[in-house]
C-alpha cells in the first residue's frame, strides 16, 4: 500500500505539469494574451507616456514580455516547493520579502554605450553608502524605505527604456524606416544594431535625450537596487523554508504570486474567498447526503411503489431546473419585498452584523441566526440539484445487490430484514457511492460560480470569475492548480477507500 | 463421530416415524410481470412430498418445475408479493409454516431449517470474513459468549474439511494449528476456491445443528471430484445429526448415488414419488422414463438423442400403469380420459406400498383423497 500511494504521488507531478501547461496556452491564447487586463487598465488613464510607462512597469514585473513558454517555466519555479537562489523572508505583517531582481539591459547599446564599468561600480559603491547610512535605523523601516525606492527608480528605468523605443520607433518613421519596425509597428533594438547612427535631425534629438535619460535612471536604479540587496542581505527579516544549499537552493511553499489585477497576494485572496465557499458547502453537502442516500435505499427496497416514483419524478423534476433560473426566481419572489421578502436578497451578513452577539439578544437576531438566514437562499440553490444524481446511483446500487446471492444467503441464516439491508445489501453498495463522494472535495474548494454571481456571495466562485473576466493570469493559475492537486489527492483517497472497504482490492 | 454414536443416531432415526416436513397440496403463483392484467403464473400446482430424519429426498425436474419454489416456501423466502401462496400447507414437525409470523420465521430460517445454494462463488457476502459470516449465523440462533461462538464456527469449518490442509502442515505443533484455524476465520470469500466456499457454506448452514437442511443444487457448479466429496460430506453430517436433505438436483447420477427417495417433478406437480433403487429399475410415469432416456450411454451410438418428448409422445407409455392414466399436461386432448371433476384434473395417487404417481382424475380416482406420500424409507448402507 505504502508503495502503491508513493507512486500514485509520483506519477501526479506530470500530470499537474500537463494540467497547468494547457491551462497556461489556454490563458496565453486568449484574445490580448496573457496582459489583457493589466492593459484595459492601464487604458484607463489620459496620459499617453504614463500609460506607456505603466504598461512597461508591470510588463517588467510580471515578465509579460518573454515567450509564453519562458513564463510557464517562471511560473512553475514560482510555484515549485524547490527553489533557487537565497531564501525568502518573512516581514511582521506576514508578507514574503524577497530579494531584488536585476535590472533588464538597457537597448541599441551600438548607438548609445551604456555606462562604463566604473560608474556602474560607483553607483552599486554609492548604494551601500546609502545602505550604511541608514544602518542605525530599525531594520524593518529602513528595508521597507529601500525597498520602495528600489521599485520606483527601477520603474522609472523600465519607463524609459519604454520612452527610448518610442522614440527609436518615431525616429525610424521620420528616416522612412518601415523596415526597422515590426509588425505592431513598434522598434525591434536588434534591427538596429550594427547600423550606423545618423544624427543631425529633430526625431534623432529626441531620440538621444531619452537615451541620456534612459542612462541616467538606469544608474539610480543600479545605485537603489545595491542599497537594497544589502539590506536584504544584512537579514532584517527571519528567512522561510528548509536551505539545502545555503544562498543556492532552498525548499519553500508554493508561492501563488501576486494578482495582477488587485496587486495583492493570490494566496491572500483566496484566504478569503475559501471559507466562504466552504462554508456554503459544508452546509449543502451534508443536507444532499443526508436527504438523497436514505430515499435512494428507501426507494430500493420498496422499488415500484409511490414512494419510488414520486421521489424519483419530484428529485428529476429539481434537476431540471436550472440554477440560474430557481436563484433569480428566489430572490424575485422569496426574498423580494414586494412579495415575501422573507430572506435577504445577497450578502453574508448584515451590515450591522458584526456589532451583535453570536446568539441571539439584546434586540438583535445574533451573528450566527443573520448568518443562516442569509445563506439560506444560496444553500437551497446549491443543494435541490443534487439529490437526483446520488439518490438514484445508491438506489441502483441497492437494487443490483438486494437481488444478489449472498443476500438470499444472509435471508436464509435467519438475518432480520432491516439487518440484512443495512449490513449486507448496503454496505455493498458503498463501493460505487464512493467515487461520487470523492467528487465533493474539489467542488467543495470549486465554489458554485452561478450561485454565488446570483447572491452576490464573494467566495471562489466569484473571485475566479473575476479573475477570468480581468485575465487574471495569476489567480487562475492559483486556483487551477490548487484544485487539480486536491482532484488528484481525492482520486487517491478514492483508491484507498476501496481498498478498505473491499477486501478484494488489494495494492500490493 | 465414533461408529457407536452414529449406529445410536441410525437406531433413533429408524424408530422416529413423525416426518420433520410435509408439503401438502402446496401451490405458489407469481404476478404476470409482462401482462400485469392476465393469469398469474403458477409455479407450484399442488405438490406433495415429505422428509423423515435422516433421509436424502431428491427432487428432479427440469429448469421451472417448481423445485427451488417449494424450497424457498417452506423458508418463506418467496417474495410476496409478486409471490403468492395459494394453498396448501408446509409443516416442520406439525408446526404450519406458510402462516408463521416474521419474527417467528427468523428462528426456522437457519436455525431449524438452513439451506445451501447453487452458486457458491456469489453465495457469500464478498465484503465479510467468512468467520463474521458464520459467527452472523451462530450468534442469530444461539445465545453465546462471543468465544464460544467462535469456538463452534471453528468447530462447523472442522467439520466440512476445511482445516484438512492445515492439519497435515500442523501435524505436530498443536498451537500452530490453533492459530491457523483462528486466522482462517479472518480470511475473506475471494481467498477461498469454489469447493472450499461451498463448504464454507455448508459449514455455514449447518453451525445452528438445523433439522432440515434444503440443498439447491448445491453441487452444481462444481467439478466432478469436489462434487463427490460434497456429496459424501453431507451424507456424513446427515448421518451424524440425523438431518433430513432435500436435495434439488438436475444431476441423477447425484440422485443414483446419494438419494434414499426421489420426487420427481413436472410443471410444478409431482409426477412420480418413489425409493431410489425401485424408481431406477421400473419408472413408471412416462416423464420420469424420458428423463432416463435423455441420459446419453456410452454404448448405444446413435445420431440422436432420445428427448423427454420422444417418450412422452408415445401413447402405448400411458397405457403401462394398469388402471390409471399417468397425468400429462401437453397430452392430446383425444387421448384425455374422462375426468370426474375438470377443475381438479390431478391427483398423486398411490399405486404401491411404496410408489406414488402424479395421476388424471379420472372418475376411478374421483373419491380419493391424496395426502403428502409418506415414505419412511433409507437406502441399505
Amino acid at each position: 500500500m505504502g508503495t502503491y500511494i508513493a507512486r500514485r504521488l509520483l506519477l501526479m507531478i506530470p500530470t499537474l505539469l500537463g494540467i497547468t501547461l494547457l491551462v497556461f496556452s489556454l490563458v496565453a491564447l486568449a484574445p490580448g494574451g496573457i496582459g489583457a487586463g493589466l492593459q484595459v487598465s492601464g487604458g484607463q488613464m489620459s496620459d499617453t507616456s504614463r500609460v506607456m510607462q505603466m504598461q512597461a512597469y508591470l510588463e517588467d514585473r510580471y515578465g509579460l514580455n518573454d515567450p509564453v513558454i519562458v513564463q510557464y517555466g517562471r511560473w512553475l519555479a514560482q510555484i515549485s516547493p524547490l527553489k533557487f537562489g537565497p531564501r525568502f523572508q518573512r516581514s511582521p505583517s506576514g508578507a514574503w520579502v524577497r530579494p531584488p531582481r536585476d535590472l533588464p539591459e538597457p537597448p541599441l547599446q551600438g548607438w548609445f554605450p551604456a555606462a562604463s564599468q566604473e560608474a556602474v561600480a560607483n553607483a552599486g559603491t554609492a548604494g551601500l553608502a546609502a545602505f550604511d547610512a541608514m544602518k542605525a535605523q530599525d531594520a524593518n523601516d529602513r528595508h521597507r524605505a529601500l525597498q520602495r525606492d528600489s521599485e520606483a527608480s527601477r520603474r522609472a528605468y523600465v519607463g524609459t527604456v519604454r520612452a527610448t523605443r518610442e522614440a527609436l520607433a518615431d525616429w525610424a518613421r521620420a528616416n522612412d524606416r518601415k523596415d526597422l519596425l515590426d509588425a505592431k509597428g513598434a522598434a525591434d533594438p536588434a534591427r538596429f544594431e550594427g547600423m550606423q547612427a545618423v544624427p543631425g535631425s529633430p526625431s534623432w534629438d529626441a531620440l538621444a535625450k531619452a537615451a541620456e535619460a534612459m542612462h541616467v535612471a538606469r544608474l539610480q536604479a543600479i545605485e537603489r537596487a545595491a542599497a537594497e540587496r544589502a539590506s536584504f542581505d544584512a537579514q532584517p527579516y527571519p528567512s522561510i523554508g528548509l536551505p539545502l544549499i545555503p544562498g543556492t537552493m532552498w525548499l519553500g511553499p508554493p508561492d501563488l504570486g501576486v494578482a495582477f489585477s488587485r496587486n495583492r497576494p493570490v494566496a491572500d485572496l483566496i484566504a478569503e474567498a475559501l471559507p466562504v465557499t466552504l462554508l456554503l458547502n459544508l452546509i449543502a453537502f451534508p443536507i444532499i447526503y443526508l436527504i438523497a442516500i436514505p430515499t435512494g435505499v428507501l426507494a430500493a427496497m420498496k422499488r415500484g411503489s409511490w414512494f419510488d416514483s414520486a421521489s424519483g419524478a419530484i428529485f428529476l423534476m429539481l434537476w431540471s431546473v436550472p440554477t440560474v433560473l430557481a436563484g433569480v426566481l428566489l430572490i424575485g419572489f422569496v426574498a423580494n419585498k414586494q412579495y415575501l421578502g422573507l430572506f435577504p436578497v445577497s450578502g453574508l451578513h448584515d451590515t450591522q452584523a458584526e456589532n451583535w452577539t453570536f446568539l441571539p439578544g439584546a434586540g438583535t437576531r445574533g451573528w450566527l441566526m443573520d448568518m443562516v438566514w442569509h445563506v439560506a437562499l444560496p444553500v437551497t440553490c446549491l443543494v435541490y440539484g443534487g439529490f437526483a444524481v446520488l439518490s438514484k446511483q445508491c438506489r441502483a446500487a441497492m437494487l443490483d445487490n438486494l437481488s444478489a446471492d449472498y443476500v438470499r444467503t444472509a435471508k436464509a441464516k435467519g438475518v432480520p430484514r432491516m439487518e440484512v439491508v443495512i449490513r449486507h445489501v448496503f454496505r455493498n453498495s458503498l463501493l460505487p457511492l464512493i467515487t461520487m463522494f470523492v467528487g465533493i472535495f474539489p467542488a467543495m474548494l470549486g465554489g458554485s460560480v452561478i450561485v454565488e454571481r446570483i447572491f452576490s456571495v464573494p467566495g471562489m466562485g466569484t473571485l475566479i470569475l473575476q479573475a477570468i473576466d480581468l485575465r487574471d493570469r495569476e489567480i487562475i493559475l492559483a486556483n487551477t492548480f490548487m484544485i487539480a492537486c486536491v482532484n488528484l489527492l481525492a482520486l487517491l483517497l478514492a483508491d484507498i477507500l476501496y481498498a478498505v472497504a473491499d477486501p478484494r482490492v488489494s495494492y500490493e | 463421530m465414533s461408529v457407536q454414536a452414529r449406529t445410536k443416531g441410525f437406531l433413533d432415526a429408524s424408530k422416529a416415524t413423525v416426518p420433520l416436513l410435509s408439503v401438502s397440496d402446496l401451490a405458489v403463483s407469481f404476478d404476470n410481470a409482462s401482462n400485469p392484467g392476465g393469469p398469474r403464473i403458477q409455479a407450484v400446482a399442488g405438490v406433495n412430498m415429505t422428509l423423515f430424519p435422516r433421509q436424502t429426498l431428491a427432487v428432479v425436474g427440469e429448469s421451472g418445475c417448481g423445485k427451488s419454489v417449494t424450497a424457498m416456501s417452506a423458508m418463506q423466502l418467496i417474495p410476496r408479493p409478486p409471490g403468492r401462496f395459494d394453498r396448501g400447507s408446509i409443516r416442520l414437525e406439525g408446526r404450519e409454516l406458510l402462516t408463521l409470523p416474521e419474527h417467528e420465521m427468523l428462528k426456522v430460517r437457519g436455525g431449524e431449517i438452513a439451506m445451501i445454494f447453487q452458486e457458491p462463488m456469489t453465495s457469500l457476502n464478498p465484503v465479510y470474513s467468512i468467520g463474521d459470516q458464520i459467527l452472523e449465523a451462530i450468534l442469530l440462533h444461539q445465545r453465546l459468549e462471543m468465544t464460544q461462538a467462535i469456538e463452534r464456527a471453528i468447530g462447523a469449518l472442522d467439520e466440512v474439511g476445511i482445516y484438512n490442509r492445515l492439519k497435515e502442515r500442523f501435524k505436530a505443533d498443536a498451537l500452530a494449528l490453533a492459530q491457523g484455524k483462528r486466522d482462517l476465520l479472518d480470511e475473506y470469500p475471494h481467498r477461498f476456491s469454489g469447493g472450499m466456499r461451498q463448504r464454507v457454506m455448508i459449514a455455514m448452514a449447518l453451525a445452528c445443528q438445523p433439522k432440515v437442511l434444503l440443498a439447491d443444487e448445491p453441487t452444481t457448479a462444481l467439478d466432478v471430484t469436489i462434487q463427490a466429496q460434497i456429496l459424501d460430506l453431507l451424507r456424513q453430517l446427515q448421518r451424524d445429526r440425523g438431518m433430513g436433505i432435500m436435495l434439488i438436483t438436475h444431476n441423477l447420477g447425484v440422485v443414483a448415488e446419494n438419494a434414499d427417495v426421489v420426487c420427481v417433478m413436472y410443471a410444478g406437480r409431482v409426477v412420480e414419488y418413489a425409493p431410489v433403487f425401485d424408481l431406477f429399475e421400473n419408472p413408471m410415469h412416462p416423464y420420469t422414463r424420458g428423463l432416463f432416456s435423455s441420459i446419453p450411454g456410452l454404448h448405444d451410438m446413435r445420431s440422436r438423442l432420445t428427448t423427454v418428448e420422444d417418450v412422452t409422445n408415445d401413447p402405448a407409455e400411458f397405457r403401462r400403469v394398469p388402471g390409471v392414466v399417468p397425468w400429462w399436461p401437453h397430452m392430446d386432448a383425444a387421448a384425455r380420459p374422462a375426468l370426474a371433476d375438470a377443475r381438479e384434473p390431478y391427483i398423486l395417487h398411490q399405486i404401491g406400498p411404496q410408489r406414488w404417481l402424479g395421476c388424471w382424475r379420472t372418475p376411478d380416482l374421483a373419491g380419493h383423497a391424496s395426502p403428502p406420500p409418506s415414505l419412511d424409507y433409507r437406502r441399505p448402507d
